[in-house]
């Protein structure tokens, strides 16, 4: 079944009028002093729990807001 | 009579609380390294832990595609292996796997395309696997019914051949598997859900399971696309995503199509099974979940990237779709790790749109790992820290251009 987020401006609409953004994972670290090891590992390790977890979404088809929203990945389903 | 009276293939075996190996995913991968354990290297105290039933994941919802033509050497190197094992298995174990070695044609939509196939098909041919290059009009004779007119959004420019691969009959290999790793005394435990991952001054000591707690002294994580959320019960950060991807299948058709043919610009790949159905897998999902959905979205877009394709399957029917788990990295290629920061850990994940043309190879390497505590040379590619050291695999340098996470 697909399903439906909920944008800010439009109200619930089909996921696939959406980009996922990925998890909300804080501030960039700051460039100064990072090492490459810290870099990568923020760009792309994540830890993916199969419970909610608060995301970022864009509505490309649609209003064209980023948003965040928290989704549980073992549902596909929003969580309020 | 008594070859009539239907038989177990895998015994029922006492959960025992604390085995030598125990292995979290009763799939191929995690089938296959319990076999091999067993078998190749004596070690037969193995549990394998199975939450659903064996096969439930990606080993039983895959396209059964099989092929050994990978972009890098590396890859080419272990998928040849893989490939080769089909008949090497279906002999061992007995058990009659259905391999099927028709072919893959993977086409080709642009110049550009073409130029990385050249490079593609160089590197196989140096590392001895069959591919070749075909012209439009080859494809066509190969794939009859393939549009390769200029009528098309995207016009086939030719395509790459890959005689060795083909398809494989995906129920078999795990039924197979799990009969060969039982004969060795392997014990195969379904409806076992892992909770919790126990560890002690930095050495692996156990699970908690939806069936008490199990002990052991060395662990493989081998859960396909859950991959990432068993790591997660440990605190183990990972590059992968965890995406669902969707295939279906029409009714079935006298056969007509004799090869597999994908087409990464349609994004589409399909085959016609030994039943005549047509079996077609699509793109995955954009967020990563866990579950088992499949969408209309993607009946829509199956049967508009297969009827422009393939003009004369208009007004086919599809009679069903499921979907499954691609743990995707962001260099396409897998993780296969024993330095995890605990003793006795090892994990096989990271396999993405690739885990059941590599279950067995896979398996029989990480038992080697496993049992031995020392990497095989093969998987020395294949580390996790690759990703700290900005030393991806080149294997997004093929054709298909997968997602943004790559």
């Amino acid at each position: 079944m697909t399903f439906r987020l909920t944008c800010p401006v439009c109200g619930k609409r089909d996921v696939y009028e959406f980009t996922f953004g990925g998890q909300e994972r804080g501030p960039r670290p700051e460039q100064d002093g990072l090492s490459a090891e810290e870099h990568f590992r923020w760009t792309q390790f994540r830890l993916i729990p199969n419970e909610p977890q608060e995301e970022w979404w864009y509505h490309g088809q649609g209003c064209g807001v980023w948003f965040k929203t928290t989704r549980d990945p073992g549902t596909n389903r929003e969580v309020k | 009579m008594s070859w009539l009276r239907p038989s177990r293939l895998w015994r029922a075996a006492p959960l025992k609380r604390h085995y030598e190996v125990v292995i979290i995913g009763g799939g191929i991968h995690g089938l296959a390294t319990a076999y091999y354990l067993a078998r190749t290297h004596g070690i037969r105290d193995v549990a394998v832990l199975e939450s659903h039933y064996i096969g439930f994941g990606g080993s039983g919802r895959n396209t059964a595609i099989v092929r050994a033509n990978q972009r890098t050497a590396e890859n080419v190197r272990l998928y040849d292996e893989g490939l080769k094992l089909w008949p090497v298995l279906t002999d061992e174990l007995d058990f009659n796997l259905m391999f099927f070695n028709c072919g893959n044609l993977n086409l080709g939509h642009s110049e550009a395309a073409m130029n990385a196939f050249r490079m593609q098909a160089s590197t196989h041919n140096l590392l001895g696997v069959k591919s070749e290059l075909l012209d439009p009009q080859q494809c066509a004779d190969v794939i009859p019914g393939l549009d390769i007119s200029d009528r098309l959004a995207f016009p086939i420019h030719g395509g790459l051949y890959h005689p060795p691969g083909g398809i494989v009959r995906h129920d078999a290999v795990v039924w197979g598997l799990a009969k060969g790793a039982s004969e060795h005394g392997v014990h195969i435990h379904q409806g076992c859900e892992v909770r919790g991952i126990d560890t002690r001054e930095g050495r692996v000591t156990g699970v908690r399971t939806s069936l008490g707690a199990i002990g052991c002294k060395r662990l493989g994580i081998m859960a396909g696309g859950y991959g990432s959320a068993v790591a997660a019960m440990l605190g183990i950060e990972l590059p992968i995503h965890p995406l669902t991807i969707q295939a279906m299948v029409t009714h079935p058709f006298k056969p007509f199509l004799h090869h597999v043919f994908s087409s990464g610009a349609y994004h589409v790949y399909a085959n016609q099974t030994l039943k005549g159905e047509i079996a077609t897998g699509a793109h995955m999902d954009p967020q990563v979940n866990y579950t088992t959905d499949a969408t209309a979205y993607y009946l829509k877009h199956q049967a508009e990237a297969l009827s422009e394709l393939m003009p004369a399957l208009r007004g086919v029917r599809f009679m069903r779709i499921w979907s499954g788990l691609a743990d995707m990295t962001p260099d396409m290629a897998p993780i296969m790790e024993g330095e995890l920061g605990c003793d006795g850990l090892y994990l096989d994940a990271g396999w993405g749109y690739f885990g059941f043309k590599s279950g067995p190879v896979a398996g029989k390497y990480m038992a080697e790992y496993m049992s031995s505590g020392e990497r095989p040379e093969i998987l020395r590619a294949f580390q996790l820290k690759r990703f700290l050291e900005g030393r991806y695999s080149g294997e997004t340098a093929s054709v298909m251009k997968y997602g943004h996470w790559d």
